[in-house]
């Protein structure tokens, strides 16, 4: 494990990068003059305290809003995944899913691809269900499959398992590697779930109070399927709790 | 998402054209007149004056428009003009569709047409529905035998436009009580005989049925006739929207002697008048025969001719309460033309037991 | 102060869910009570009106017995009057309720979208709401004659308003997240009308629709005061004037009854498959 240098970064072609940009609402300003840079394939978590402007770096990314300073730039689709209720609640879990291969022409192909991460997800016999009819956990699952089964190179997790019990969110993070293998993409995770970021992600940037910034960046090079009690991961918790000032 | 869609949307459709098939009854178009329902064309085919036409005559279910439903009957196979007769269920409703020119002619209570006239709503009376047929109504118990036994009790009339209220006035005036004793009410007249019953009001005066009612009921008892008061009383008359006059005279003429003639017969035919009518009042048959026979001068259908002393009266009366604001000439106001010379009873031929108009 | 999507729902909120109160469904009971339950008061209020009638507390004048009203509603049958009235009042009420949904919820969803508009007719549409369909009784007449269309000119008014108010605050409430699902899933247009805005409404549509359609039905005793010549508000005026109490009951118990079979039909609505969310949680 070692310390990135922002310098060793740019060394890698950029999917994802934030250029000096700050933003604010109203008079509040919530990220300021913040520099990040994502390499392709790369599995990026952000943690820190609540209310720090995670989620607005991840909307920033997205598109979904424009940076009141500086510039974002993005060479490729990006898709959200939400903590809950990101699922249109009057489609069944097939229809939605088929929301992410609307770039495909309609036919054998799109729905053998749907059909594809029904079963990957394993929940074909759940395909005409819908949402209300789902366990949280079986939502998400299908919010992923969603994500995954489009074009979209850049996946943007906000607090993807914020909203599940702590078994079923260790169970879907294996699940997420697992797809992630089938399906290779970019990945910024924002949580504030510590133990979930070191235990998924290749890099962690540590955020600090309001006005954002990176407090501290971590690389986990350690290969995936990893264990939550993997030495590494719990070093890697470790040193983030001291980093935000939480070690007794 | 698309299939439900699309039968929901084809399912409302498919009630809209059931319904309007139902109501709109595409089949019956070649059946005769109704007296409600109005096809233009009576399929009687031509005749010497050319298409026999429809003409829509407004009236109200009281026993001073009787002759309107009378006229529908006695011309509803006739070869020249049907009047079909068209029930209303009160006075506003018939002076906006007259504005509307929905319909041109109907039957209304005097100060009404002057008002419209004052107005500047082009119409003229151009004959009268009845004399009398209007009665004060006491409960049964009630000691009074005059309006000054009335003081400070509530007093119902069908509208401050009708005649029957003026009429009220002027005989308080003889009989020194002041407008301010009794408490006067406007009132539908079908709520009245029920209101008096329950105590709601103390008296009533009002056209028939609705005074016969209470007497029938064993609630209520004449206080005066009309008549006793204001001889040869007038509430309502046939008015003419002036379109129809220029338009077509014949037309009003035709109407004219068929009201008259109906008069003429419902005068002597009175027990047979009742049964005719009852359908197209959709009131009790006994009701209507006890109205028309006890006494049988309750109500009459002759002298139909409004005078110009007759309207002068009323008008005189209407602008001293307050009702018109100024003087509507009585020329202006009538067209006495179209009335018959000598008026023959309408020639009417019962219908079967079972039958009515249908 | 709520604010959803940056929008003040302050204004329509509140009555929205005063709207929703109004229609709640009765999923709570199950199926052999909520029938026997009905009937049991039915019953019983049958037997204590027909004991009131037999003891002459009531004169038959003042209130018809059961016997009377049962009689006047045969008779009624047997002429053929009863159905077609229920045709006549049938048809104005599902043209006139049909007109104000067809063109309210449109109108609802540019208000619910569009701030500009909304500025400009909120309070307009407040203002019409506020007016009974009794007072452009004379104007429907003036404007459109006696009979069905006048009549269905009032039942249109008196759902078009509440129509537009019930789908604005609908749309004002979609939460922001469909938006942002529909704007990954590349959705725009008509397609985003289609699958995700009207979708989203749906139930508290159909909510707004038993309402508004309750409204209907209640105004179409008044909206056949306009010289309508069939119709069951027309056969309660006719009645009244008739001096038949007996047929004014009659009249009464068909339009109850079927205003409840209306909103039993509607009432279905909320159990097709991609609605069941709106009425779940």
């Amino acid at each position: 494990m070692k310390d990135l240098s922002s310098v060793e970064l740019a060394a890698l072609p950029p999917i994802l990068q934030l250029r000096a940009v700050s933003q604010s609402f109203g008079t509040i300003e919530v990220l300021h003059d913040l520099n990040l840079s994502v390499a392709r394939g790369e599995f990026v978590a952000i943690v820190g305290p609540s209310g720090c402007g995670k989620t607005t770096i991840l909307n920033l990314l997205g598109g979904h809003i424009a940076p009141t300073r500086g510039e974002v730039v993005r060479d490729g689709k990006a898709r959200m995944v939400f903590q809950q209720d990101g699922l249109l609640p009057w489609m069944t879990a097939r229809q939605n899913i088929e929301l992410g291969v609307r770039h495909l022409p309609q036919g054998s192909a799109r729905d053998n691809k749907v059909n594809e991460l029904l079963a990957l997800i394993g929940l074909r016999d759940f395909s005409e269900h819908y949402p209300h009819q789902l366990s949280g956990g079986m939502r998400q699952r299908v919010e992923l499959a969603r994500a995954l089964v489009s074009e979209a190179e850049i996946l943007l997790l906000d607090e993807p398992f914020g909203a599940l019990d702590f078994l079923t969110r260790l169970r879907l993070r294996g699940e997420l590697v697992r797809l992630l293998q089938e399906f290779p993409r970019t990945v910024i995770l924002v949580t504030h779930d510590i133990e979930e970021a070191a235990h998924l992600a290749e890099r962690i940037l540590v955020l600090g109070e309001r006005p954002a910034r990176v407090n501290c960046e971590l690389r986990l090079d350690a290969p995936h399927p990893r264990d939550v009690t993997d030495p590494i991961v719990v070093d890697a918790v470790r040193r983030i709790l001291g980093e935000m000032g939480l070690r007794e | 998402m698309k299939n439900p869609t699309v039968a929901y949307v084809a399912g409302a459709i498919a009630v809209v054209a059931v319904l309007g098939v139902l109501r709109l009854k595409p089949w019956q178009n070649k059946s005769g007149p109704t007296p409600i329902v109005s096809n233009a064309n009576t399929a009687q085919g031509p005749t010497v004056s050319g298409e026999p036409q429809e003409v829509k005559v407004g009236f109200l279910p009281v026993t001073c428009h009787l002759t309107c439903p009378v006229t529908d009957f006695a011309t509803r196979t006739s070869k020249a003009n049907h009047f079909a007769s068209m029930r209303f269920t009160d006075f506003p409703t018939v002076v906006d569709a007259l504005k509307a020119k929905r319909i041109e002619a109907t039957f209304m209570i005097v100060p009404l047409a002057m008002k419209l006239r004052e107005q500047g709503v082009p119409v003229k009376i151009v004959y009268l529905g009845h004399r009398d047929g209007s009665e004060v109504i006491v409960r049964k118990d009630s000691p009074a035998k005059d309006l000054r036994a009335l003081r400070g009790k509530t007093f119902a009339v069908p509208s401050k436009y009708s005649n029957q209220y003026l009429v009220i006035r002027a005989l308080m005036e003889r009989q020194g009580v002041a407008e301010s004793d009794i408490k006067f009410v406007e009132m539908a007249p079908p709520d009245m005989p029920g209101a008096l019953a329950t105590g709601s009001i103390d008296a009533y005066f009002v056209g028939e049925p609705h005074a016969a009612k209470a007497e029938m009921d064993g609630t209520g008892r004449v206080l005066y006739y009309a008549k006793d008061i204001w001889p040869h009383f007038i509430s309502c008359a046939l008015v003419v929207h002036e379109d129809l006059i220029n338009s077509k005279p014949e037309v009003v003429r035709d109407l004219v002697r068929g009201i008259a003639q109906s008069g003429e017969w419902a005068e002597t035919h009175r027990v047979q008048a009742a049964t005719l009518v009852a359908p197209y009042y959709r009131q009790k048959e006994k009701l209507l025969k006890f109205v028309l026979t006890t006494p049988p001068d309750r109500v009459s259908y002759r002298m139909l001719t409004p005078t110009d002393e007759d309207l002068q009266k009323i008008e005189d009366a209407a602008v001293k309460s307050g009702i018109l604001k100024n003087d509507v000439p009585i020329k202006e106001l009538v067209d006495r033309q179209f009335i018959p010379k000598d008026i023959k009873p309408a020639n009417i031929v019962m219908p079967a037991k079972s039958g009515g108009p249908s | 102060m709520r604010f959803v999507r940056g929008v003040d729902t302050r204004d329509f909120s509140n009555e929205w869910s005063l709207l929703k109160s109004f229609a709640v469904s009765q999923r709570s009971v199950s199926i052999w009570p909520r029938l026997l339950l009905p009937a049991v008061a039915v019953a019983v209020a049958l037997a204590v009106w027909w004991v009131l009638s037999s003891t002459g507390v009531f004169p038959g004048t003042l209130f018809p017995s059961p016997a009377d009203v049962w009689a006047g509603m045969s008779e009624e049958l047997r002429t053929g009057r009863l159905f077609d009235d229920i045709v006549a009042s049938l048809f104005r009420v599902v043209v006139g309720f049909g007109l104000g949904v067809l063109l309210g919820v449109p109108c609802g969803l540019v208000l619910g979208h569009n701030p500009l508009a909304r500025a400009t007719f909120l309070p307009g549409v407040n203002f019409f709401r506020s007016l009974s369909p009794l007072a452009w009784l004379g104007f429907a007449i003036l404007w459109f004659g006696i009979g069905d269309v006048s009549s269905m000119f009032l039942i249109f008014m008196a759902t078009f308003f509440p129509m537009v108010l019930a789908t604005l605050a609908a749309v004002a409430g979609i939460p922001s997240i469909y938006f942002r699902v529909a704007r990954d899933s590349d959705l725009s247009g008509i397609e985003l009308l289609r699958r995700v805005t009207l979708p989203a409404i749906m139930p508290q549509l159909v909510t707004a629709f038993r309402v508004t359609a309750g409204i209907a039905w209640v105004v179409v005793v008044a909206a056949e005061m306009n010289g309508a010549q069939e119709g069951l508000g027309f056969a309660i005026i006719d009645a009244r004037n008739a001096l038949s109490p007996d047929l004014l009951v009659a009249n009464m118990v068909v339009i109850g009854l079927v205003g409840v079979v209306l909103d039993q039909i509607l009432a279905r609505l909320s159990r097709i498959p991609s609605l069941r969310w709106g009425f779940e949680r």
